[in-house]
């Protein structure tokens, strides 16, 4: 006869095809909050705060090793996603939360507070054997968005085309570097990142290339400058002189590409983050702060 | 009884691989659907034709600007490069290991080859980005060692290993009959290889190919290290010695940082999803092939 009979091996083909029809009935589900390990922390965002992190809970578990804290990078934006989804206690972030990102997380039941940690300079840097030694914001805005493309344009002949780089959209140095020299301080927000910027994950990517690409100029925190590569003067807007990137001027105020580094918690944390958050913003984080090269916050 | 228990048994072990296999049917199915799901909703927002030729990608401008053009060359000139460089190699090595080596030989560089395949990806993008790309750029007066070629150098490594071994299965089974039909005709080893086995083997060769293919153009975290990620559309041949951006690196980067449900949101779902349609596409047509070779061996 014709092919042996496989009543079951039928039924368990209707059964699939029924079910993946009905599949569609279980999309509108959104996923659950997880929950929170007692006294864990958990604490994941901008890369720039990351070395900090890490040095942080190194240091706090000398004194307190019953504390579990696990550190991982991601970019500010990743950071802050995860407070509001719960899968971390703190986003660390390089710069501030917006607006929409509050309304999302008091939707999915998270107060976001904000806790200063450190401050932070971004420097600007180019290859060790470019002759340039300082750059105005103007200049840097132009070259970022596009305007201006060639090493010539800005005084330093024989470098042909500049190879701006940057950090990608999930960055918070990005966003910084966004809103206080692409947008000229926020003076005008139609600017934006040509599409001919490349791309880095990471301040250590940015240091890598820029070390080794001779026509390229970057943008990096200060924590990350080595002798890799040479950090330029940044003149603020208005043709004013131009400032070292230096912790003394980032903590007088004259170093006009600065920024603040935060914790994001919910509004009622854990007593465990509520220490830990007290101990980084004390004596001894602080001195963290400075040793990395950082500002910190008294 | 000791019969019946062995039907029973029998009958348990094919049930389980019938869901084993119409499971893996599911997935496939529900992948897709979750990413129509939330690819669809762009086209709301965008026409498909801006979608897909559109030459600017620049998300986070205001409207956002989601041309996908950009990415999608990116990918074709990394892929194409990378077979470029990946099929000769790859073939010439599969004709070897099967048609020339000796067993000994055979014995040791089948499992050579196959271990580049067990080398992660994130790997070759750090000895591009550190390694292979400053060197080439120094030998090839690069103004960047980040470009689309690196990416197609470092993927051919990857796909190699796919198109060796499938490759030299089809050669394989090319019935002995056919090479020594032709050897007995008086035609030399080489001819017998070039005319008869090869053109044999022919539809199991390019199932090879579009195996690898579809490797190279799902390949996320060697792109995004060393392809510079700058979505600019690249011009001629020129464009391999520039950087480039993939669409599996713009999701990887952007989906960090997107709101969720936003255009741009939805526009990387978008994305995936052609990426999704694209390797479908590529491996059936290779399913087909393979299948053709299969009925030469009879």
């Amino acid at each position: 006869m014709g092919r042996p009979r496989d009543p079951w091996g039928r039924w368990l083909a209707w059964t699939t095809a029924v079910a993946l029809l009905a599949a569609p009935a279980g999309c509108g589900r959104r996923a659950r909050d997880v929950e929170v390990a007692p006294g864990g922390i958990r604490i994941i965002g901008s890369t720039t705060v990351l070395p900090l992190a890490e040095r942080w809970r190194a240091e706090y578990n000398r004194e307190h090793p019953e504390v579990a804290i696990a550190v991982s990078g991601g970019g500010s934006g990743t950071g802050i996603k995860a407070l509001i989804s719960r899968t971390a206690e703190i986003a660390m972030s390089s710069r501030d939360i917006h607006e929409d990102e509050v309304a999302r997380a008091r939707e999915a039941g998270v107060d976001p507070a904000e806790h200063l940690v450190a401050y932070d300079g971004m420097a600007v840097i180019v290859h060790p054997t470019n002759p340039l030694e300082q750059i105005s914001v103007e200049m840097l805005s132009d070259i970022y968005t596009g305007r201006v493309t060639e090493w010539d344009q800005v005084g330093v002949p024989g470098l042909g085309r500049i190879q701006a780089v940057s950090r990608d959209a999930a960055s918070g140095t990005y966003e910084a570097f966004k809103e206080l020299v692409v947008q000229l301080a926020e003076t005008d927000r139609s600017r934006d990142y040509s599409p001919a910027v490349l791309k880095q994950a990471s301040n250590a990517a940015i240091v890598a290339l820029v070390g080794q690409t001779r026509a390229a100029i970057g943008y990096v925190g200060l924590g990350y400058l080595d002798d890799s590569v040479k950090a330029l003067r940044v003149a603020p807007m208005g043709g004013q002189e131009a400032v070292s990137p230096t912790m003394e001027n980032v903590m007088a105020g004259r170093y006009p590409l600065a920024r603040e580094l935060h914790f994001y918690t919910d509004a009622a944390p854990s007593r465990q983050v509520r220490e830990f958050i007290d101990w980084v913003r004390g004596e001894q984080g602080q001195r963290i702060v400075e040793e990395l090269g950082f500002v910190p916050v008294r | 009884m000791r019969r019946g228990l062995g039907l029973a048994w029998e009958w348990l072990v094919e049930r389980v691989i019938q869901i084993a296999g119409l499971l893996a049917i599911v997935f496939v199915v529900a992948i897709f659907a979750f990413l129509l799901r939330d690819a669809l909703p762009v086209l709301r927002e965008r026409s498909m034709a801006e979608l897909l030729a559109g030459e600017v990608w620049s998300p986070t401008a205001d409207p956002a600007r989601l041309g996908m053009l950009p990415l999608l060359l990116g990918s074709l000139y990394v892929t194409v490069g990378a077979l470029v460089i990946a099929m000769p190699l790859g073939i010439a090595c599969a004709t070897y290991i099967a048609e020339v080596a000796s067993p000994r030989a055979r014995e040791v560089l089948k499992p050579l080859v196959e271990m580049l395949a067990a080398i992660p990806s994130v790997v070759f993008g750090f000895l591009g980005l550190m390694l292979v790309g400053p060197w080439l750029a120094e030998l090839l007066r690069l103004p960047i060692g980040m470009f689309a070629a690196l990416g197609s150098l470092m993927l051919a490594f990857m796909a190699m290993p796919t198109i060796v071994s499938v490759s030299e299965d089809a050669l394989r089974a090319v019935p002995r009959a056919l090479r020594e039909n032709s050897l007995a005709l008086g035609a030399t080893r080489w001819q017998t290889i070039a005319r008869v086995v090869l053109p044999a083997g022919r539809s199991g060769v390019i199932a090879a190919v579009l195996l690898g293919l579809g490797r190279t153009i799902g390949e996320t975290m060697t792109v995004l290290m060393v392809t510079g990620n700058a979505a600019v559309i690249p011009e001629g041949l020129a464009g391999f010695w520039r950087p480039v951006r993939t669409m599996t690196a713009t999701i990887a980067s952007e989906m960090g940082e997107t709101a969720y449900r936003t255009p741009h949101y939805h526009a990387l779902f978008f994305i995936g999803l052609v990426l999704f349609v694209i390797t479908f596409i590529i491996n059936t047509i290779a399913e087909w092939a393979i299948r053709k070779t299969g009925r030469l061996s009879s």
